[in-house]
């Protein structure tokens, strides 16, 4: 994840990843909710109503409290769920007309609940995130590795990592996937405070170097304070859609998540959380 | 090679009379070709089951689709029907296999995932069931060769001859294929179902692809020589250890293990208490079952 990788970052040149490279230049929204509904249970409707877009180069993070949507939207947002009203478009063209191999190169998605058990090797799952491509990216499965700080485990299996690592491992295949637009839910849990942060960092570099999109579904608000779009969802609907300084008020915080908390300001200009006392 | 000449009649190569070289030609090659095909059929589909269910435990016997497809084949042996002509068995043995194959996956299907437990369960009870049925069919049966039901319970490839051979081959031939075909979507299932969707595929179509292979394979298997267990979980763990998991290499080594395994399994049993032979079938049992007990106390396995 260091600053020495910028070169590789770069979108490639290869025929594949042509498709990135014109895209990028359009300024139009990537993925557009259109009043989107979804219900699990027929009657009982998860997702209200929600609408919203992203664009080239932009961050969104998703805030709410377990089970507010967070993880729907992106599933929602990945075609692996299918509305049951409105629209989910990529490009202007809905999300579930499009070829499986066709959409795995404009987006890709990485869940939360992550499998631990799969018996690949470092390098075999990072390289799965080629299986979109007939000709190989200009980004190779140990590239991605070393990106993600995993190059001196490159051909130890998954299970022989630690929660942290493994993590890192899906996030490899996923950069190396190289779609411009990242879906990932809840992709810090489980990292030390030191991999969130240069998972973070890595993310903005390539959203420098190749015009990448992330949503990103968070339950830290000390991390949510530190972007510059926070949609915040308290049971399928949006409460509120902005930046930290818009949205994460107190009282709508304290709406979001039913507890008491505070957000204290330093002259700086910074923000942290202050939570009820427990003890 | 070495089972082409050792049997209930030792034969030497170099010096063969006429009944020897008959002997060699229609029984003991269409043996070890059968034993081949189908220890292919079984490790490759062991190996395709395991990724596609996420189940380690896996395997075309435990699971059932043996039975089934067994049951089928033997009803349709009983009545006589021919309607498709010589392809008729192995078809009726297919239809098995799928039928038990969709019955068993729904009966594991909880909310959105195949849960270990309940898919074993569902195998094994199926398996008993079918074991039963067919075990009443066979003894109230005419038919001489189906009067051997123990034996096509536990695997008999005694009976195997040339004219079983081709049909078995162009199964099997066009499973392999399919499952190669596949492969890189079979790793990505391993996966799970949304991380697969993600990397660019449908995961309810290849999982159904993949299972057909698995049904061919395996009708092919059932109709050469009957039900033969635990080579489709053994092998697929020992290509595991030897080669890692990647599908594209696993299914090919698989397959290779497995006819391997199932030839020398049969010329241990054929040899060792000669001149009576046991089945293959108990063979890889008796190698098998201890090794998928172990699997089961591991708690790992079952994401416990």
């Amino acid at each position: 994840m260091s600053s020495e990788r910028k070169d590789i970052l770069n979108p490639s040149e290869t025929k594949e990843h042509e498709i990135h490279k014109n895209i990028s230049r359009s300024q139009n929204a990537i993925l557009e909710f259109r009043q989107v509904g979804f219900s699990y249970e027929r009657n009982k409707p998860f997702i209200n109503d929600i609408s919203f877009s992203i664009k080239n180069g932009e961050f969104i993070g998703l805030l709410g409290a377990n089970a507010s949507g967070k993880s729907t939207i992106l599933k929602l947002a990945g075609g692996i769920l299918r509305t049951s009203g409105g629209n989910v478009n990529l490009w202007g063209k809905s999300i579930q007309l499009y070829k499986n191999s066709d959409r795995a190169k404009l987006l890709s998605y990485l869940p939360q609940i992550l499998d631990m058990n799969v018996p690949f090797t470092v390098r075999e799952l990072a390289g799965m995130g080629l299986y979109p491509y007939e000709i190989s990216p200009a980004l190779t499965p140990d590239e991605a590795i070393e990106m993600v700080g995993l190059a001196d485990k490159a051909g130890s299996l998954i299970t022989n990592l630690s929660g942290g690592e493994r993590r890192r491992a899906f996030i490899a295949m996923t950069l190396l996937q190289g779609a411009g637009l990242l879906l990932l839910d809840e992709p810090l849990a489980n990292l030390d405070i030191k991999y969130q942060i240069e998972l973070l960092r890595l993310l903005k570099e390539l959203r420098k170097n190749r015009n990448l999109a992330v949503v990103m579904a968070l339950h830290d608000m000390n991390v949510a304070l530190q972007f510059e779009k926070i949609m915040l969802i308290k049971q399928g609907r949006i409460l509120g859609v902005g930046s930290p300084d818009e949205v994460m008020t107190d009282a709508l915080l304290r709406q979001a998540f039913e507890v008491e908390l505070e957000v204290k300001k330093h002259g700086s200009g910074g923000a942290y959380i202050k939570y009820q006392d427990i003890f | 090679m070495i089972a082409l000449f050792i049997g209930p009649k030792f034969i030497n190569p170099i010096n063969m009379n006429e009944i020897e070289k008959e002997i060699l030609m229609s029984i003991r090659l269409p043996r070890v070709v059968v034993s081949v095909l189908m220890g292919m059929a079984l490790g490759a589909s062991g190996a395709v089951l395991q990724g596609i269910l996420r189940n380690p435990l896996a395997d075309p016997y435990i699971l059932g689709i043996s039975s089934g497809a067994a049951l089928t084949a033997a009803v349709g042996i009983i009545a006589g029907l021919t309607f498709w002509g010589v392809v008729t068995i192995p078809l009726l043995a297919f239809l098995g296999a799928m039928i038990t194959g969709v019955f068993v996956g729904a009966m594991g299907w909880k909310r959105g995932g195949f849960w270990p437990e309940r898919l074993l369960l569902a195998g094994v009870g199926l398996g008993f069931l079918f074991a039963a049925v067919l075990m009443f069919i066979m003894s109230i049966s005419s038919d001489q060769g189906l009067r051997r039901a123990t034996l096509w319970i536990f695997g008999d490839l005694s009976l195997a001859d040339w004219s079983v051979i081709p049909y078995g081959f162009i199964f099997i031939t066009a499973g392999l294929v399919i499952c190669m075909s596949r492969a890189k979507a079979l790793n990505a299932l391993v996966l799970g179902d949304e991380l697969s969707h993600s990397l660019g595929f449908s995961p309810r179509k290849e999982r159904f692809v993949l299972f057909i292979a698995v049904g061919l394979m395996t009708a092919a298997s059932v109709s050469l020589g009957g039900m033969i267990g635990f080579i489709g979980l053994l092998i697929p763990h020992i290509g595991r250890f030897l080669i890692g998991s990647d599908s594209r290499a696993l299914i090919p080594v698989s397959a290779l293990g497995g006819g391997i395994l199932l030839c020398i399994a049969d010329l241990v049993g054929k040899s060792i208490f000669s001149p009576m032979e046991l089945p293959a079938g108990i063979i890889t049992a008796i190698l098998g079952a201890p090794y998928f007990l172990y699997l089961l106390r591991r708690r790992d396995v079952l994401g416990a």
